[in-house]
């Protein structure tokens, strides 16, 4: 090994061009099927949402937000965000430091069961949730003794986004928390820190831009979410529609104007989600300190 | 504070990484554990600790009388240094200082402006004073575990436990930080256990050495009394480089080769195999018989890189390789090389039957 490093050096000072460099026509045609690719099948139907909510101008663009049910969606779409993300930030956070800092017995059926809502279509979560909850449900009979709608409501809707999106957070943090390990928690304890101490003062910094991260993928999942949703929503206008149902809606009355206005929103917040997520990697990379 | 270990048993499932530890620290002496890796002494170190608990009924840990078996790390007060240092990476060199002291309850909790003077003062003992608004990667190995001593020595530990404390740094590095330690434990006498699988280290460090093997204490004493009095052939083994002839004890004699060493007081006149140890420099290399005794051998090889030569033997009548270490003006008169014939003169040899050694004053050579 240690041989061959120098004569390697001579040999890449002698050549001027790296042994990993193709042809200039490969490179060439390599990068335009790339940017042909993306420019088909992401910038395209991209600047179609803003072409087509701006067909008839900005006026009647604007306007498909004015409309009442509209703002309801929106609403709604806010408020399963706002209750799913704090409590998949607190779930994730919890399950992740209780794997990578702790042992024990069925730790791997736990971070199969994380992964659950990831490996099963969102058709089939808000289907569960129908089954558990339906008016022919399980729990159905009981909950429409005591007066508690669950499908077809908000709380169904809550519900669903909190399942679908609850792998996040801790898919993020599990990694990170287990390749920093628990010895500066360990140095903690030992000059007197408590738990609760060590949580908020070690911990917690030391995770900061992995959590940010994941809760950033989180919260665009949850407002963009539609299968779940779909199936336990019930479809009633102005009550149970978040901004993804409403789209369909509105599409399939052929209001195409509104329903592409509206689908731009949710492409802008998936552009400023993009452009977080990047800051956020790049702050995370330029703090992280280099390992010896 | 004195530490006692009392009866101490660890299993990690099915590996016994300490069996029924007993272990007794006095106040204010600097203790190495020593012994190669999985031997238990880190296991050990980390229960004294808090960090890990011994099996449930095993026994007990006492921190000057007072039992805390059942104590959490965070109540034992116990400084730790790690091994690979553990500085919380997101905070500077004086947070990190400070850090056992801003944890502290209300009620017990230094001053903004005390935390500041006790924490420029420790940087001042482990002379890192410009360093304080660094962070922990933007120093080296040395200053870090430096650091990491600091901090343990900032909540005024009781006893302070050291994690094999100069394994992850360079051989010159080490070597300075441990006279450092040493110096450090000269003034501040504050009870101390390190664990190091380095026997120089700990020879060179500790008041006491613990060597320890397969999660048992093979023997406690000074290193001088470890060193020359090793209790068995492991001790013997670890602590330095040592030479092994295959001997037989017959009609309280000895015969290694054309060598016979008297045993005075044999336990017994059976016939049986004896192991004859020896180190390095216990031996006597001539180019000429000179009497009885001298053991013909071949040079294999001469290393004379360093303060000793080191010369490769083989024995001409069984093969056996060995070492011998000569001082330069020993080698200078010699002038060996290889392939020279010489004759060697065992001086100092220990005798084990069956793992039993035979008292030092029983036997001549």
């Amino acid at each position: 090994m240690a041989s061959a490093a120098p004569s390697r050096i001579a040999r890449s000072a002698a050549l001027p061009v790296r042994s990993t460099t193709e042809p200039a026509w490969v490179r060439r045609s390599l990068i335009t099927v790339a940017l042909l690719f993306l420019g088909l099948f992401l910038l395209v139907p991209l600047i179609a949402v803003f072409a087509e909510g701006l067909a008839k101008g900005f006026a009647a663009y604007f306007k498909a937000f004015a409309d009442e049910a509209t703002l309801s969606a929106l609403k709604l779409t806010l408020i399963a965000a706002a209750i799913a993300v704090p409590l998949n930030l607190v779930f994730g956070v919890a399950a992740a430091w209780c794997i990578a800092k702790f042992d024990f017995r069925g730790k791997n059926l736990l971070i199969t069961l994380i992964d659950l809502p990831f490996s099963v279509s969102p058709v089939i979560s808000g289907l569960i949730y129908v089954l558990l909850f339906g008016a022919q449900g399980l729990l159905g009979p009981w909950l429409m003794d005591r007066d508690i709608q669950i499908i077809f409501a908000v709380p169904g809707i809550v519900l669903a986004t909190i399942f679908v999106t609850f792998p996040f957070v801790a898919r993020e943090l599990i990694p990170l928390m287990q390749a920093q390990g628990r010895i500066e928690e360990e140095a903690a304890l030992v000059l007197g820190a408590s738990g609760w101490q060590t949580f908020w003062r070690v911990t917690l910094p030391n995770i900061k831009w992995g959590l940010l991260y994941g809760v950033i993928l989180c919260n665009a999942r949850a407002m963009g979410e539609f299968g779940a949703v779909s199936v336990v929503s019930g479809h009633i206008r102005g009550q149970t529609n978040t901004l993804p149902l409403h789209i369909e809606i509105l599409y399939n009355e052929y209001n195409f104007v509104a329903a592409f206005a509206v689908a731009s929103l949710l492409c802008l917040l998936a552009l400023v989600t993009l452009a977080l997520k990047t800051w956020v990697e790049w702050k995370g990379a330029q703090l992280r300190p280099e390992h010896d | 504070m004195s530490i006692e270990v009392r009866d101490i048993t660890k299993t990690f499932g099915t590996f016994h990484a300490l069996k029924s530890v007993n272990l007794e620290v006095r106040s204010g002496e600097l203790l190495a554990l020593l012994g190669p890796s999985g031997s238990g002494k880190t296991t050990l170190l980390r229960i004294i600790a808090g960090l890990e608990f011994a099996d449930t009924g095993s026994g007990q840990i006492f921190f000057n009388g007072e039992d805390v078996t059942h104590l959490q790390a965070s109540q034992r007060k116990a400084g730790f240094a790690f091994q690979h240092y553990a500085l919380f990476r997101h905070m500077t060199v004086f947070e990190n200082i400070a850090f056992g002291l801003r944890v502290r309850p209300k009620e017990t909790r230094p001053t903004d402006a005390e935390i500041s003077r006790r924490v420029t003062e420790l940087l001042q003992l482990v002379q890192l004073e410009p360093l304080g608004n660094r962070y922990p990667s933007q120093l080296s190995g040395g200053q870090r575990q430096r650091v990491a001593l600091a901090r343990a020595l900032a909540v005024e530990p009781k006893v302070l436990l050291l994690d094999e404390p100069f394994g992850a740094l360079d051989a010159k590095v080490r070597k300075e930080l441990r006279r450092w330690l040493r110096r450090l434990h000269d003034d501040i006498h504050v009870t101390s256990i390190f664990v190091t699988h380095d026997q120089e280290e700990a020879l060179e460090v500790a008041d006491r050495v613990v060597v320890m093997n397969e999660g048992r204490i093979e023997q406690i004493g000074t290193p001088t009394e470890v060193y020359d009095h090793p209790a068995n052939t492991f001790v013997f083994h670890f602590l330095g480089n040592v030479n092994l002839f295959g001997g037989r004890l017959a009609e309280g004699k000895v015969h290694v080769g054309d060598t016979t060493i008297q045993v005075r007081n044999p336990e017994t006149f059976d016939e049986k195999p004896a192991s004859v140890y020896f180190r390095p420099h216990d031996v006597r290399i001539t180019r000429q018989p000179e009497g009885p005794g001298g053991i013909p051998a071949r040079v294999r090889h001469v290393n004379s890189a360093g303060p000793i030569v080191r010369v490769e033997l083989q024995r001409f009548d069984d093969q056996t390789r060995f070492e011998v270490d000569l001082n330069r003006e020993q080698a200078r008169l010699l002038n060996l090389k290889a392939e020279d014939e010489v004759f060697v003169h065992l001086e100092k040899v220990r005798i084990f039957t069956d793992d039993k050694q035979l008292q030092a004053d029983d036997y001549t050579i």
